[in-house]
């Protein structure tokens, strides 16, 4: 099973020549005379390289792919950048000339180009990214003919390339002036590049340069049709979505290495820091029919629709890789809104003028704690985004009119009216065990007689007579929790509350039924994200996904300090992204951790202690990042593998509200 | 029943009772010898291990503790299936939560493996102010139901190492071959054992 490292390098080589030959062209001309002709928009430039069958991957769709050749020209001592699609070799009908043209690239100056994010996979197409000085970045360069280190071999002789401190897969072009940066020469690319790109990683924290510019990085040839509906997407998530292929074949590929040799061989040498590359006759194999099917194939289906996963050969390599790849472009957290900020949100009667820009401040960096009172309420729904100061006094005297009558319906039980009520004995009872143990460490319920333990106590029993079909359930109390803490008042608490369950209710539903959709959700988000942790769970009977049972009942709660925890409901509760985020969240954390889950065979047994285990050491704010990246990633086929109606999403108005069973409690 | 062969035994233990009764507490006491004040509700499950040795083997005993709230009965089965002991907990101070083991017991009984090693805890035994329950009472459910039954008190630790003890030394060391869905797994070369032998 085990390889030797060289031998594996010379095979993925292998499988770019076979491809290049496939492809029958030569992997590099130098000027060739010929070729010159055709650059008749660049009088008296010198032709200093050109590479055939260098592509651009405008969606997943094989066929429409758009080939070819790069060019390094110079004039007056500067290097251009070229690159030219094939006319008419690409018989597809759904492939305009505009399109072609689109993504053509003509002559940049390298004074202009800020970096060239190379990447040199083990196994599969080598491409390389052009980022420039203004932000912008060209769409990947598939060499599928190889030769990126000839091609950036070649780049050095003419411009300054230095090798970038936090990402050394990041040549940084005349840049002079970190201190950090170490040559590209004195380093000289190393012969061993797969070893070098399995192990060489984006940071995954914030902070840095360079990760900042992957956030300010558009695409401005990334206009590939798109639903317009949705409005989330901007030009930087094209970008986004455009790794997301880069990822998605990769993981495709890696399933389909990992269902043909029936299970995880290739686990061993992950942990070993090695990437994937234990089956490279198999891939070129697969590279060279894929290949062929690019070159020949047509399929029927809409460019429009995304919804397919390409089974085409790219980029595939060590997976974990392509999680760091694909996990560190969400944006680095902001620092909580303060309340200048929010006022700047409210019109001068107190309206929110433009709730989706509030939303969108609190999903990226969170609310200051005194703040939270406020805002809360409009997240959770108690409060119109456009009601009025005045509005809102008045709504909150009204609803605290109300909340005191619905209190009252169980304040006037009388000791003799509850000896013949078992239904409220119970429930009371339930609550009373509960609000004792709920948060008793924390500072505002810790001690004897905690006023805020009754008043917990009060508000979850006028709950399940406001609700009495959903009555009390455990979790709700973890859920209330912070909310009193943030409300500090009854009323204004309960309403919350009441806000969040028509929102949540249904995880505490008797047939469990809103708990089994979004477990069902969340195993779909996984097969969409992480094929090879999907089969994973398939193979060790792990598919009900119950280890992540508690995450979703109260929103991780149990796993995060409580400052923390409120930070990611208020991240969760503005909908921003998705009403689903807390998926996604699931999603990251697994992916965080897939290598171990895989990597030690856990059966659901220890997953699931592993899982309980990683309370307290989950990282939040790249966790959310993390989340983020998937998110816009799985886009509408993210959005697509959760049934509506999923809670927290509004329940579908079919009549009734929570189904009973023979026995409420 | 039990073989000289059998060096390293691991069951499946599953907790199950009412709310508040202490289930995780008695794992926690168990397992880390910690207790907490106000132990907060499990939510779904947890699942802890830890190994005892008896006599002429070592038991590793691999422990489901369940949510003990009605509403999430229909996931019990999930934990119990398989298991090769049980401990129905209840709070000695609470009537309710002694009907509600009754419950349990029936539950196993009815749907759990017959050879099922059941104990009856009688926790919170160190506050005797309060007891609802009679030893007694519990004593003579325990007999006739063929369990057999402690009052522990997680809080203080009395009897909790006890009843794992005593589950262990019941443990059938064996298992028995009509049952390959199996409860009790011997592992490494001890499944030679069990398939060379045969024991109803």
């Amino acid at each position: 099973m085990s390889m030797e490292a060289s031998e594996l390098q010379d095979l993925s080589d292998d499988a770019d020549y076979a491809a290049s030959q496939q492809q029958g062209s030569a992997s590099m001309m130098r000027c060739d005379s010929e070729k010159r002709s055709s650059s008749s928009e660049h009088e008296g430039a010198e032709l200093i390289y050109t590479k055939d069958n260098v592509a651009i991957h405008p969606t997943q769709f094989a066929s429409e792919r758009i080939s070819g050749r790069l060019k390094l020209t110079k004039q007056d001592s500067v290097l251009f950048l070229s690159w030219i699609p094939y006319k008419g070799e690409i018989p597809n009908a759904k492939l305009s000339d505009k399109d072609r043209s689109l993504y053509t690239i003509t002559a940049v100056p390298f004074t202009e180009v800020r970096s060239i994010k190379r990447h040199t996979p083990a196994l599969g197409w080598q491409y390389i990214i052009v980022v420039l000085s203004s932000g912008l970045a060209f769409a990947p360069l598939y060499f599928y003919s190889g030769g990126v280190r000839e091609f950036l071999a070649i780049v050095k002789q003419h411009v300054f390339l230095a090798r970038s401190a936090e990402d050394t897969n990041v040549l940084l072009v005349n840049d002079f002036q970190s201190p950090l940066q170490r040559t590209l020469s004195s380093l000289e690319l190393p012969s061993s590049l797969p070893v070098a790109s399995g192990q060489s990683t984006y940071p995954s924290d914030g902070g840095g340069s360079s990760n900042d510019n992957r956030i300010s990085i558009l695409s401005q040839y990334g206009l590939r049709k798109q639903k317009s509906h949705d409005p989330t997407r901007d030009l930087s998530i094209h970008l986004l979505e455009k790794f997301s292929l880069v990822t998605k074949f990769a993981r495709e590929t890696t399933t389909q290495l990992f269902s043909e040799n029936n299970g995880f061989g290739s686990i061993d040498k992950r942990r070993n820091n090695q990437p994937v590359h234990s089956y490279p006759e198999k891939l070129s194999n697969i590279a060279e029919e894929k290949h062929h099917e690019s070159s020949h194939s047509y399929p029927e289906t809409d460019r429009l629709d995304n919804e397919e996963i390409s089974n085409d050969i790219d980029v595939p390599a060590d997976p974990l890789e392509f999680n760091n790849l694909s996990l560190v472009w969400g944006k680095p957290r902001q620092s909580p809104m303060g309340r200048e900020e929010f006022t700047a949100f409210l019109d001068s009667e107190g309206r929110v003028v433009d709730s989706k820009a509030l939303r969108k401040r609190v999903f990226y960096g969170g609310i200051e704690h005194q703040l939270r009172t406020e805002v809360w309420p409009f997240l959770l729904g108690y409060h119109a985004y456009d009601s009025t100061y005045a509005e809102r006094e008045y709504h909150r005297s009204v609803k605290k009119k109300e909340y005191e009558d619905l209190k009252l319906q169980w304040k006037s039980i009388s000791a003799e009216q509850a000896k013949r009520f078992t239904k409220y004995r119970e429930r009371k009872g339930l609550i009373d065990k509960d609000v004792v143990r709920t948060d008793r460490a924390f500072e505002y319920y810790e001690g004897d007689d905690n006023l805020n333990v009754n008043i917990m106590r009060d508000i979850l029993l006028t709950y399940s007579f406001y609700n009495f079909d959903l009555g009390y359930c455990q979790g709700m109390s973890d859920y209330l929790s912070p909310i009193m803490f943030v409300m500090e008042d009854e009323s204004e608490s309960f309403w919350c509350f009441v806000a969040l369950m028509e929102r949540l209710g249904p995880n505490f539903n008797r047939d469990q039924n809103g708990m089994h959709t979004q477990l069902f959700a969340l195993s779909k988000l996984v097969e969409l994200l992480d094929t090879p942790l999907h089969n994973y769970f398939k193979q060790n009977d792990c598919l009900n996904y119950f280890f992540c049972f508690r995450w979703i009942l109260i929103q991780f709660k149990r796993e995060f300090e409580y400052e923390k925890t409120m930070l990611l409901w208020e991240v969760l509760w503005t909908h921003y992204l998705s009403e689903h985020f807390h998926l996604y969240v699931c999603v990251a954390i697994l992916k965080r951790c897939r290598s171990k889950i895989m990597g030690d065979q856990m059966d659901f047994d220890t997953l699931l202690k592993f899982i309980n285990e990683l309370s307290g050491h989950i990282d939040l704010d790249s966790t959310v990042r993390d989340a983020e990246a998937l998110c816009i990633c799985a886009g509408e086929n993210g959005a697509a593998s959760i049934p509506p109606g999923t809670p927290p999403s509004l329940p579908l108005d079919d009549g009734i509200l929570y189904p009973q069973d023979d026995d409420i409690l | 029943m039990a073989t000289s062969g059998n060096k390293n035994i691991n069951a499946k233990l599953v907790l199950l009772g009412d709310v508040g009764a202490g289930k995780s507490s008695l794992v926690l006491r168990f397992v880390k010898d910690q207790f907490v004040e106000f132990q907060e509700s499990t939510i779904g499950a947890a699942f802890f291990s830890q190994t005892l040795a008896v006599n002429d083997a070592t038991v590793k005993f691999e422990i489901w503790d369940t949510a003990g709230q009605e509403r999430y009965h229909s996931l019990a089965p999930m934990y119990y299936r398989g298991a090769a002991a049980a401990i129905i907990v209840f709070d000695i101070t609470n009537q309710a939560s002694f009907e509600r083991a009754k419950k349990w017991v029936q539950e196993l009984q009815a749907q759990g493996n017959p050879n099922m090693v059941m104990a009856l805890a009688g926790n919170k035994a160190d506050l005797l102010d309060a007891r609802k329950v009679s030893a007694e009472e519990a004593e003579t459910y325990a007999q006739e139901n063929s369990l057999f039954f402690m009052e522990t008190s997680a809080k203080t630790a009395t009897n909790v190492k006890d009843i794992f003890y005593e589950i262990a030394k019941r443990l059938p060391r064996v298992q028995p071959t009509e049952n390959p869905t199996g409860m009790v797994l011997p592992s490494g070369q001890a499944a030679t054992a069990v398939n060379s032998s045969c024991c109803a």
